[in-house]
């Protein structure tokens, strides 16, 4: 058994815990050609989750990340077949500005879908604070919306500084930073703790021994969102780590589900 | 179900990075009471970082009062002289629980070949000592194909292969090498050891944290909640990895 306390024992002996849901507030479906998914489809990742306790995934389709010319059309399917389980981030690609508007002109009539926008500036090589993101950060800063962002220590694109001058611009925004600025730990930390609209979320930051517990410590666990990228890593992975951090039980809640729920409460109603 | 780690290491890196070292035997056994991990098999920073021959030593004396840690020594090529002939290694490893040999060619500027290293990985062929190689550590996919391709025989595992899910890269020398693993650090890859254990069997996958540059109960999760049967479980937990050691010859 990893850790010491009850619910340690509880995810240990029965990988979930009734008492500390989980809300995946970072993940995927689908394939993508750089690697292999052995469990890439909707009705697989619903059987991940309900292994690991995961009540509900927000995701962005990789086909809608990659490929403009499928756009958000498989996320939106997705949630459909599985309301209870899925939202989706509307992913905006503003390497095409006519098609990034008709996704926001269409987020209205998929409310029951999207729970904000999803921006990935490394991949699609335009910096988040480029000009054409503006009309979704517009709209989101309008409407409350969360924008889950990739960011990475050191990028051009969506590096710390980057991200610091969009939550100066956008306070209304709840930015989430997919992958905490992976490997700028101090200026995560920084960002989470200058600005009040920002999270720091945990995908793949959980391989590297260190990183959540000075979260923890020097931002505090009521700022940190788990993510996995699912279908990418095992949620038992990321689960083990925090066992193994040494955290307090009231951290792990936070990170597994408290501070989802709070952000996630406007779109969640029905749930 | 018994946890044998089989890649951590001790000793602190020249660089710094985000995770806290574990400068002595100490400090990994309390991490590994902590998460329940039962043994593990060490290398040491300074073989990579400072020298193979200076890290070497440093293993030797720190796991020496600790029957838990197994060792895994450093190897060089020898044509200067500036090595050990391979007759020390097995002497170092009849004494005391030193069981495997890593390699760092990128780091250590050489050749893991015939040419270079032949003279000592021959004999580790013949007496089955595993060899293990991390793809994140002074080694790369490319000199691990190339290395198997002319000792098709060795005893090799593959570490550190990232989160990337690596099965393009690996299963293609699982099928063809019978005697080549892989380690579970960083193998993060959802579904993945099911599939691993579906085509190939649970004997060839060992678990390995990578600690303390990743913790010991990441990948702990993952195999004691695997959709695989309690045989297989064991196997990955620890059992291949006794059984490996156990089949190295004097």
């Amino acid at each position: 058994m990893i850790g010491t306390t009850d619910l340690a024992k509880e995810f240990w002996e029965k990988g979930r815990s009734e008492s500390c849901p989980i809300y995946d507030m970072h993940g995927h479906m689908g394939t993508w050609g750089a690697i292999y998914f052995p469990r890439g489809n909707a009705v697989q990742m619903i059987g991940t989750m309900d292994e690991c306790g995961v009540k509900l995934l927000v995701f962005s389709h990789h086909h809608a990340l990659m490929s403009p010319d499928i756009g958000n059309r498989p996320s939106i399917e997705a949630v459909h077949q599985y309301p209870d389980r899925l939202r989706a981030y509307c992913v905006i690609n503003p390497n095409y500005p006519d098609l990034a508007a008709a996704d926001l002109a269409n987020f209205e009539q998929h409310k029951d879908v999207f729970v904000g926008f999803k921006f990935l500036p490394d991949y699609h090589k335009v910096a988040i604070t480029d000009p054409r993101y503006r009309p979704a950060l517009d709209y989101a800063s309008q409407n409350r919306l969360l924008v889950l962002m990739h960011t990475w220590g050191g990028s051009p694109y969506d590096g710390a500084e980057q991200v610091r001058q969009l939550a100066e611009r956008y306070p209304d925004v709840r930015f989430l930073l997919g992958h905490s600025c992976h490997g700028d730990w101090n200026a995560a930390v920084l960002l989470a703790h200058d600005f009040p609209n920002l999270y720091l979320e945990l995908t793949a930051v959980f391989d590297d021994r260190g990183a959540i517990e000075k979260f923890a410590a020097e931002a505090g666990s009521e700022r940190m969102l788990f993510g996995t990228d699912l279908p990418w890593f095992d949620p038992h992975h990321a689960v083990g780590v925090l066992l193994s951090a040494h955290l307090s039980d009231e951290d792990i809640h936070n990170i597994c589900h408290r501070n989802a729920v709070k952000l996630l409460a406007p779109f969640l109603k029905a749930l | 179900m018994v946890y044998f780690d089989c890649n951590a290491f001790m000793g602190r890196p020249a660089r710094r990075e985000i995770y806290p070292p574990a400068p002595g035997a100490a400090d990994i056994l309390a991490e590994m009471d902590y998460c329940g991990v039962e043994k593990a098999l060490v290398w040491h920073a300074a073989q990579l970082d400072a020298s193979p021959k200076a890290g070497n030593d440093l293993l030797i004396e720190a796991i020496q009062l600790h029957p838990r840690l197994y060792g895994c020594l450093a190897a060089l090529p020898n044509q200067a002289k500036e090595f050990p002939p391979f007759d020390d290694l097995l002497e170092s490893m009849s004494r005391g629980r030193i069981v495997a040999i890593r390699a760092f060619p990128l780091d250590h500027h050489f050749f893991l070949n015939r040419v270079a290293m032949g003279w000592w990985i021959e004999p580790m062929v013949s007496h089955r000592i595993p060899l293990f190689l991390s793809v994140e550590h002074g080694c790369d996919w490319a000199i691990v194909y190339s290395l198997l391709e002319e000792f098709p025989d060795l005893v090799c595992v593959i570490c550190d292969h990232g989160c990337w899910g690596e099965d393009r890269r690996f299963r293609p020398l699982i099928e063809r090498y019978p005697h080549v693993y892989i380690d579970t650090s960083n193998y993060l890859l959802d579904g993945g050891i099911e599939a691993f254990v579906s085509d190939y069997g649970p004997d060839r996958m060992l678990y390995g944290s990578g600690f303390p540059r990743c913790h010991f109960g990441g990948m702990m999760l993952a195999i004691q909640h695997a959709r695989i049967s309690e045989i297989a479980r064991t196997a990955i937990a620890g059992g291949n990895l006794e059984r490996i050691i156990q089949e190295v010859r004097a």
